[in-house]
């Protein structure tokens, strides 16, 4: 059967992610929804598959990452000649990035950016050749020919976007849904599927998928962070196919900030909140302990008990150590964000006091974040498999405290299934520490 | 002063060696013939032996002369602690030369003397984990006078500094050894003839009730010591049900002879309400309505069988969520919100799930909200919101007018 081949137009809109793993080395295949700016790599050699993405908004990028999820699970048009593909026992982990370029460009619209880099950088060229040469799984799909058709218009893609979503979007579909996909079960084709695409079947599954996702998996295994990228649950109830969610996130002019992706477990859906982050920053001048203690209302000092005055604000929630050399340590915070934000504040304070205080050197010292397995765990057992890296001492606390290498972080495994992940300097080194121990923990999940 | 070992006068061979002093100088002196065998400074080692007085291998070679007094001190006290819980040689060798390997390392070289006392308790207790020999934290707290805190601060960090691979705590010897310590084994003038026990039978059946505990999520997390003395009791209890069901835990625990742990009390409530359960699934009980008085009685019974009716009596958690998705998959319209997907909807006759107590209990605070996603960090700050922390001159004149009366008036301790 044939398929139309339009995916190819939007390859030149990949991130820079996406940009440095092609150059990597990875394989890459094109995902087909073209919810744009998506395309999903693997890298070889390892035993798991991550999807990059990046997209234009949380919206978009979640359904991408469903779209992307079934897609890479009915991986059914690999060519044989592909080396090594896992077999696929679990769901892939999907790692969703955000392009600095996201963060930096907040009015304009992000098509138009990534126009300007796909036509300003020459590497451009060499790096989608690279992208192609591997390609091996939508083979029927992408002609070399029109790769290059694609990088020398690159203006087109962004006119249409939402229009050719719906045409594209499903086509791509293998029939074979239903072999591969045994948890997810499909119900009947709905209505409602765009008329231009020549394949039947596939809409509705995706469309049924989709209505799962919002019903079931995506909610259950993977939901995207809480705050930011909600799943189409909560908007329609009726399939949100991919025509409406595109015009839901077709006005790329008019940006929503945004949210900080954030990586998820392979179908735990759970993601470690930050509860606390400690920084420092030196306020580089000396400072009069006695003098803040008597002229600031937030501040405590006891000279005798600890040699720093102890300020606390309201807005956000924390608390601050400010030394007497300007070195201050600002800890309560639930996000690098606000830490930074927090600290400026008691910066500021100490500034109105008189003192010619300044920000220098501001750096995250530790972060913690907890989460909630949702079922309980034989610590005994995990004690004696990974006896190297845990030590439970049930006469001493009730939890086992497990070691973890790489990331360095310590995990706080309690037998109510509850995690707190502590010692990162990085947000990713508690997601990364909480990938790694989830399918250890899963393994105690039945006494 | 003596030496290592006895020895008999190389004169007349007497063994009665008598110590006295001569002008304040120590000797040794036989008390038959008076020779003095050995005096306190002013004899060596090689004139000791050449008066066939035997003498110590570690006074021979002067090797305590190259190790710290205080270490000396130390390998002492691990010796004495040893042979104090009457520990088989081999411990003792082994739990010396953890001290000393402790003792190199600068962070504990350098530590206080409590801390180096709580070292010792640290080593033997490492030594007898790796031999399974069940010696809990407490026994060596209260043996060396010294607080847990201290105690369990210096033993993780020997523990990762040593690079010690320590096994956990045997469950099954702990409540051998500490059954044994029980004094119900014979009538005393406290025990009465009713209350005393048989040893076998109790540690048999205390054993199988430690078990069925730690098959229910009762043991682990929790200290091991407060769930067997709970098991014993109840054990205690159902094997002469007739005459001790109306004895309270705090009694048994005085006519043992052991202390009573506090949690104790919640984990008698716990095992009785996984028996009660249990006990529903046996037709002839179930009958009976018992309650957790009654159903001492018949801990025997369900004891013999405590697989299977543990498992009939509460189903697997993780089981019942799986089955539960499947059809809720299948059945469910497109709309269902995450909460109806994520709810265990069961049906009242079911069983209730297998879980730790602490899963039980509804959760006591909502989970607070991740923070916004929206912030920078490098947003604006308001003149205002920093104003409001500062205090005006007015008020800064107030407060040290009250600080200054405050510090006026005698023993006052200085506000901050």
């Amino acid at each position: 059967m044939t398929r139309p081949c339009k995916q190819p137009r939007f390859i030149n809109l990949i991130t820079d992610g996406l940009r440095i793993a092609l150059l990597a080395g990875a394989d890459c295949f094109i995902c087909p929804n073209p919810r744009p700016l998506t395309v999903g790599a693997s890298y070889p050699g390892i035993n798991q598959w991550r999807v990059l993405l990046g997209a234009a908004g949380p919206e978009p990028t979640s359904q991408a990452c469903d779209d992307i999820l079934r897609l890479r699970l009915m991986d059914t048009h690999r060519s044989p000649s592909h080396s090594p593909i896992p077999k696929l026992t679990e769901r892939p982990r999907v790692l969703l990035i955000s392009s600095p370029l996201f963060t930096l460009m907040e009015e304009e619209p992000y098509l138009e950016i990534y126009l300007d880099r796909c036509m300003n950088q020459d590497e451009l060229a060499s790096t989608s050749s690279h992208l192609f040469s591997p390609i091996v799984p939508y083979d029927s799909y992408l002609h070399t020919s029109s790769n290059q058709e694609t990088i020398a218009s690159p203006l087109e893609p962004s006119k249409e976007p939402s229009t050719d979503l719906s045409s594209v979007d499903l086509s791509f579909l293998p029939d074979e849904l239903n072999q591969e996909n045994t948890e997810q079960t499909l119900t009947e084709g709905k209505p409602g599927v765009e008329g231009n695409h020549e394949i039947q079947g596939a809409p509705s599954r995706v469309q049924s998928l989709n209505e799962k996702d919002s019903g079931g998996i995506c909610t259950d295994d993977f939901s995207l962070s809480n705050s930011g990228l909600n799943p189409l649950s909560d908007g329609n109830s009726t399939l949100p196919s991919p025509e409406n969610s595109s015009s839901g996130f077709f006005p790329l002019t008019s940006m929503t900030p945004l949210m900080p992706v954030t990586p998820v477990s392979e179908g735990s859906g759970i993601v470690p909140q930050l509860q606390n982050i400690v920084s420092t920053v030196n306020l580089a001048c000396k400072l009069d302990l006695k003098k803040i203690a008597l002229q600031a209302k937030n501040a405590e000092y006891n000279p005798k008990r600890f040699a720093a005055v102890i300020m606390r604000i309201r807005e956000p929630r924390t608390t601050a150590l400010i030394f007497s050399s300007g070195k201050m340590v600002c800890t309560g915070a639930k996000s690098e964000e606000l830490s930074r934000l927090a600290a400026r504040k008691f910066a500021r304070v100490v500034q109105k006091l008189g003192f010619p205080a300044r920000f220098l050197d501001f750096k995250i010292q530790n972060m913690v974040g907890s989460c909630d397995m949702r079922f309980p765990i034989r610590l005994e057992s995990l004690a004696l498999t990974h006896q190297q890296f845990s030590s439970y001492e049930p006469e001493l606390f009730p939890g086992l405290i497990y070691r973890m290498v790489k990331p360095r972080i310590v995990l706080l495994i309690f037998v109510s299934g509850k995690v707190v992940l502590t010692g990162a300097k990085e947000r990713s080194e508690i997601y990364e520490a909480f990938e790694n121990i989830y399918p250890i923990l899963k393994g105690f999940k039945k006494a | 002063m003596s030496g290592g070992g006895r020895s008999r006068c190389p004169d007349c061979g007497c063994a009665e060696l008598v110590e006295d002093s001569h002008y304040a100088q120590s000797q040794l002196v036989c008390a038959e013939c008076g020779c003095v065998v050995s005096e306190g400074l002013l004899t060596t080692t090689f004139a000791d032996e050449g008066n066939l007085r035997e003498v110590t291998y570690s006074r021979s070679t002067g090797e305590n002369e190259r190790v710290s007094r205080s270490q000396q001190r130390g390998l002492r006290r691990v010796r004495d602690l040893c042979r104090v819980l009457q520990l088989p040689s081999t411990f003792e060798e082994t739990a010396v030369s953890y001290y000393q390997r402790a003792y190199q390392h600068p962070g504990l070289h350098a530590a206080r003397l409590q801390k180096k006392e709580v070292l010792v308790g640290c080593c033997v207790l490492v030594t007898c984990r790796q031999h399974n020999w069940p010696l809990t934290m407490g026994t060596i707290c209260t043996l060396l006078y010294a607080n847990l805190e201290l105690f369990s601060g210096t033993y993780l960090q020997i523990v990762k500094v040593l690079g010690l691979d320590v096994p956990a705590l045997s469950l099954a010897d702990l409540v051998k050894t500490y059954c044994s310590s029980f004094k119900l084994f014979q009538p005393s003038p406290s025990v009465s003839v009713s209350f005393v026990e048989d040893k076998e039978k109790m540690v048999s059946r205390t054993l199988q009730l430690v078990e069925l505990a730690s098959e229910s999520w009762l043991v682990t997390g929790r200290h091991p010591v407060p769930v067997i003395t709970a098991a014993a009791y109840l054990a205690w209890r159902s094997l002469q049900p007739g005459s001790r069901l109306t004895c309270s835990l705090s009694r048994f625990c005085k006519l043992a002879g052991v202390d009573l742990p506090h949690p104790a009390y919640l984990r008698v409530q716990e095992l009785l309400a996984i028996l009660l359960r249990m006990a529903g699934q046996l037709a002839w009980l179930r009958i009976l309505n018992l309650d957790k008085q009654t159903v001492v009685k018949h801990i025997g019974d369900l004891l013999q069988h405590r697989c299977i009716l543990l498992r009939q009596a509460f189903r697997d958690g993780a089981e019942e969520e799986e089955g539960e998705e499947q059809p809720q998959e299948e059945g469910e319209e497109a709309g269902s919100s995450t909460l109806e997907v994520l709810e265990k909807k069961r049906p009242a006759s079911s069983p209730p799930p297998l879980l730790p107590p602490c899963m039980l209990r509804p959760p006591k605070r909502p989970c607070p909200t991740p923070a916004d996603p929206s912030i920078t960090g490098d947003e604006d700050i308001s003149d205002s919101e920093i104003e409001q922390y500062l205090r005006t001159p007015r008020e800064i004149k107030d407060f040290q007018r009250a600080q200054a009366s405050r510090q006026a008036v005698p023993g006052a301790p200085a506000p901050s």
